[in-house]
């Protein structure tokens, strides 16, 4: 398609423009340059190791490590029982499940904490400002503390549930078996929660009132308002919320690495998500190669996910 | 292995004379000036390359004032006060050794893994640095650690002086080089409380004799807890989510005769019938309601703190847990509370094959990319001598790595620690060789999947049938990892 249209005028049309805005490439030359050193040419080599036999044994030689085409690649897909990939599966079913179930409770309760936050009333400022809280929390602490709120018999979660509400009638283990899902899910929506909200208030307060108005003349319920206007004009901040979201989700790694033994233990069948098994059973085991080729694959599904959210948001993205 | 060592070595060697040759290749002219002041005047041999031609000549000159050097050494998080502790060290060795300055950083057990081989591969690491013992292989293998001349070793004591199990740890398997010096050792024993045992009537020394003794007394407490007689479950050990997964259920599998590789190291053997039964028994502790029902969920600090709190009469631990028992409350510890009073040890009970225990620590590398081996072994040296090991042992809350230092009153004769170095003599490690590290994540992944098993996740346990399959599991995954089946 290139070919076709290529012609030498179009490019002194380029350098003519290149030129013409030449100080405006001048300031994003600095920040190109970083990105280009800190991701393209990072994401470039682990795409050439993912061809290589990179263990411990030839990560001296790095790059002159053995060239072995797509035999890593093979390693993942060739056989269910390969021991080395062993537990993969598991982690993927419980990345899906996280990714979901995160996404949907998240963008659901952040919908409504934004339309609660959005009304005026008494101390709306300090609200708004403790919401924000979970967020300023890192990760990795949300991981240990929640790891400590979980316990059985020493946590304040079954404390409340069981001793004071009643809820459930004998004290579960969050941390084994699995259970240890829920206990993934439940902080990362608590830790994701304040930003979605942020987000999705500020879209709110970029919806004329006058639609309200209107709509109210023409005698729109609360709830038709809501589904045909706020809605509706959310749907760009909504796109972004759930692009932020899903890469979160897809690559989860602090929360459930800490929660379970600090980093050294094992999450478990039902706690094990990919990033924490990736790194594991590829740089924990020192196939750098392995682990290129799978972060690859993981890539490669992240920007089919990318792809889908576009098609779907292209319309109101465009519009905002 | 032996091949891939010598061409690995082999290879540095050559790399490192083409260096020095390039680097005096170039024609020079040397000026000589010889002052004679009242200082001694010595007689220099000097070899040279000047154009590709070697030239040696005699030369006069006064002996150089000894050169400032300034060393790196990387620790791990040793004891409450990682810095201060290594400190007290580096100041008692600057005084005797004026030259040298030493610099330490401390890393962090978590991220020290990936800066260390960042280092190994790149060429740019420290001087010295501590490594855990089941490290050091990988790290050789990486071609990053200088070997210890036999001179160096003699100059230590030689290898009789060294805890063996540690030693083992210095001397990759098939490398034929001592690439490390046991610095500390940390070992595992029994802590209970003794006001608990004599309330129920059970004689320690038996109750810890073998495994059936030991069982017995477990089951006593367990009775007297739930006659009400003593308030403390007999036993606290953690389950998955831990770091000591493997260490935990060695000293069992080693105790019932079983063995983690062949001798060959090409295959491992810990689903053989023997190791299986030691397993087992660790396992049934748990499924005989011997320890809080919540005690699989938690992390080896989280079961340390049952002790003091007096919630078990036992735990399985280290040497710091004597620290702490006598460190006050305020500093972290727990001296003064009845736990601490009634603090005691023991060695862990034979089992059918004997008595074992797991030796882990650290060791100390001199590397090959420092500028200043020399004044690095001599550190190395100094931190590996009586006073310095009694010292640094005792701060840190560790176990010495030289016998000297372990036969010292101090910790020799001390009621408690003296315990722990007994049970150095039981001690055992695991095999020296390149592909521990991952063979040790593989296990801590499937036992930890095994303790899910033993807390009924997949249904009611069944011993007969579940631990064989995750033993089996995770022969398949430690094989393929042996014969580095992968990229």
């Amino acid at each position: 398609m290139a070919t076709s249209t290529w012609r030498p005028a179009r490019r002194n049309g380029l350098w003519q423009r290149i030129r013409k805005h030449r100080f405006a490439y001048l300031l994003t030359a600095p920040t190109a340059l970083a990105m280009l050193g800190v991701h393209f040419i990072p994401t470039l080599l682990a795409f050439y190791m993912s061809f290589l036999r990179l263990n411990q044994f030839t990560l001296g030689r790095f790059l002159r490590a053995p060239f072995v085409g797509l035999a890593n690649y093979a390693l993942i897909f060739s056989s269910r029982n390969n021991a080395l990939v062993a537990g993969i599966n598991n982690a993927a079913r419980n990345t899906l499940i996280y990714a979901v179930a995160v996404n949907v409770g998240t963008l659901g309760i952040g919908i409504v904490l934004a339309l609660l936050l959005n009304r005026r009333f008494r101390g709306r400022g300090i609200a708004r400002t403790l919401m924000l809280l979970p967020w300023v929390v890192p990760t990795y602490v949300v991981g240990m503390l929640w790891g400590m709120m979980w316990l059985r018999d020493r946590g304040i979660i079954n404390t409340i549930l069981v001793d004071w509400l009643h809820l459930l009638s004998q004290k579960p283990f969050w941390l084994i078996g699995r259970n240890t899902l829920w206990a993934i899910i439940i902080p990362t929506i608590w830790r994701q929660l304040p930003f979605n909200t942020i987000m999705l208030l500020s879209g709110l307060q970029m919806v004329p009132e006058d639609l309200y108005d209107a709509s109210a003349i023409d005698g729109a319920s609360a709830w038709q308002q809501f589904w045909y206007i706020t809605l509706p004009l959310l749907k760009p901040v909504v796109a972004i919320v759930l692009l932020w979201g899903a890469i979160f989700t897809f690559f989860g790694y602090n929360i459930v690495i800490m929660m379970f033994g600090n980093g050294g233990g094992f999450p478990g069948e039902w706690g094990d998500l990919l990033m924490p098994a990736i790194q594991r059973q590829s740089f924990g085991y020192w196939m750098f190669g392995l682990g290129s080729a799978v972060s690859i694959l993981m890539m490669l599904v992240m920007m089919l996910f990318v792809g889908i959210w576009y098609r779907v948001f292209r319309v109101s993205l465009i519009q905002e | 292995m032996k091949p891939r060592w010598l061409v690995l070595l082999s290879l540095v060697t050559i790399l490192g004379m083409l260096a020095t040759a390039c680097g005096s290749a170039t024609p020079e002219v040397v000026e000589k000036t010889v002052v004679v002041t009242k200082e001694v005047v010595k007689e220099v041999q000097v070899t040279k390359i000047v154009q590709g031609k070697t030239v040696t000549e005699i030369v006069t000159a006064t002996p150089p004032p000894p050169e400032e050097v300034t060393l790196k050494i990387w620790i791990m998080p040793n004891g409450p006060d990682p810095l201060g502790a290594i400190q007290t060290e580096i100041d008692e060795f600057e005084k005797l050794h004026p030259n040298i300055r030493i610099e330490a950083e401390v890393l962090d057990w978590g991220s020290a893994w990936s800066k260390i081989t960042t280092a190994a591969t790149s060429g740019e690491g420290p001087d010295i640095s501590q490594l855990g013992t089941t490290w050091v292989a990988a790290i050789a293998a990486m071609g990053a650690l200088r070997p210890f001349t036999a001179e160096e070793i003699a100059a230590m004591g030689g290898a009789e002086n060294f805890v063996e199990a540690s030693w083992q740890t210095c001397n990759p398997v098939g490398s034929g080089f001592t690439v490390a010096v046991p610095w500390f050792v940390d070992t595992r024993a029994i802590i209970y409380r003794k006001d608990v045992l004599e309330k129920v009537g059970l004689d320690p020394d038996e109750a810890f004799a073998t495994w059936d003794t030991f069982d017995a007394a477990l089951a006593r407490i367990k009775e007297a807890k739930e006659a009400g007689e003593v308030e403390t479950y007999p036993i606290g050990f953690p389950g998955k989510n831990d770091w000591n997964v493997l260490h935990n259920f060695a000293p069992w599998v080693w105790g019932a005769g079983g063995e983690m590789l062949n001798p060959g190291n090409t295959a491992a053997v810990f689903n053989s019938p023997e190791a299986i039964e030691g397993f087992k028994f660790y396992a049934s502790l748990f499924t005989k309601g011997y320890t809080p029902p919540d005690v699989l969920e938690l992390n080896s600090a989280q079961v340390d703190g049952m002790f003091p709190s007096g919630e078990v009469a036992m735990i399985i631990s280290g040497p710091w847990m004597v620290k702490n028992s006598r460190t006050p409350e305020d500093k972290g510890g727990f001296a003064g509370s009845v736990a601490a009073e009634n603090f005691a040890v023991h060695e862990i009970p034979a089992g059918p094959a004997g008595r074992f225990t797991f030796v882990g620590g650290s060791d100390l590398t001199v590397w090959n990319s420092s500028k200043h081996q020399e004044e690095a072994v001599e550190f190395v040296k100094f931190l590996v001598s009586k006073e310095s090991q009694i010292r640094y042992g005792g701060n840190i809350g560790m176990l010495p790595a030289v016998k000297e230092a372990l036969a010292d009153p101090t910790f020799k004769d001390d009621p408690d620690y003296g315990v722990f170095v007994q049970a150095v003599g039981h001690g055992k490690s695991y095999p020296a060789i390149a592909a521990w590290g991952p063979i040790e994540s593989a296990m801590v992944k499937n036992l930890g999947a095994l303790w899910d098993d033993v807390a009924g996740v997949n249904g009611p346990f069944d011993p007969d049938t579940m631990i064989p399959a995750r033993l089996d599991a995770a022969k398949q995954e430690v094989d393929a990892l042996l014969a580095a089946g992968g990229g």
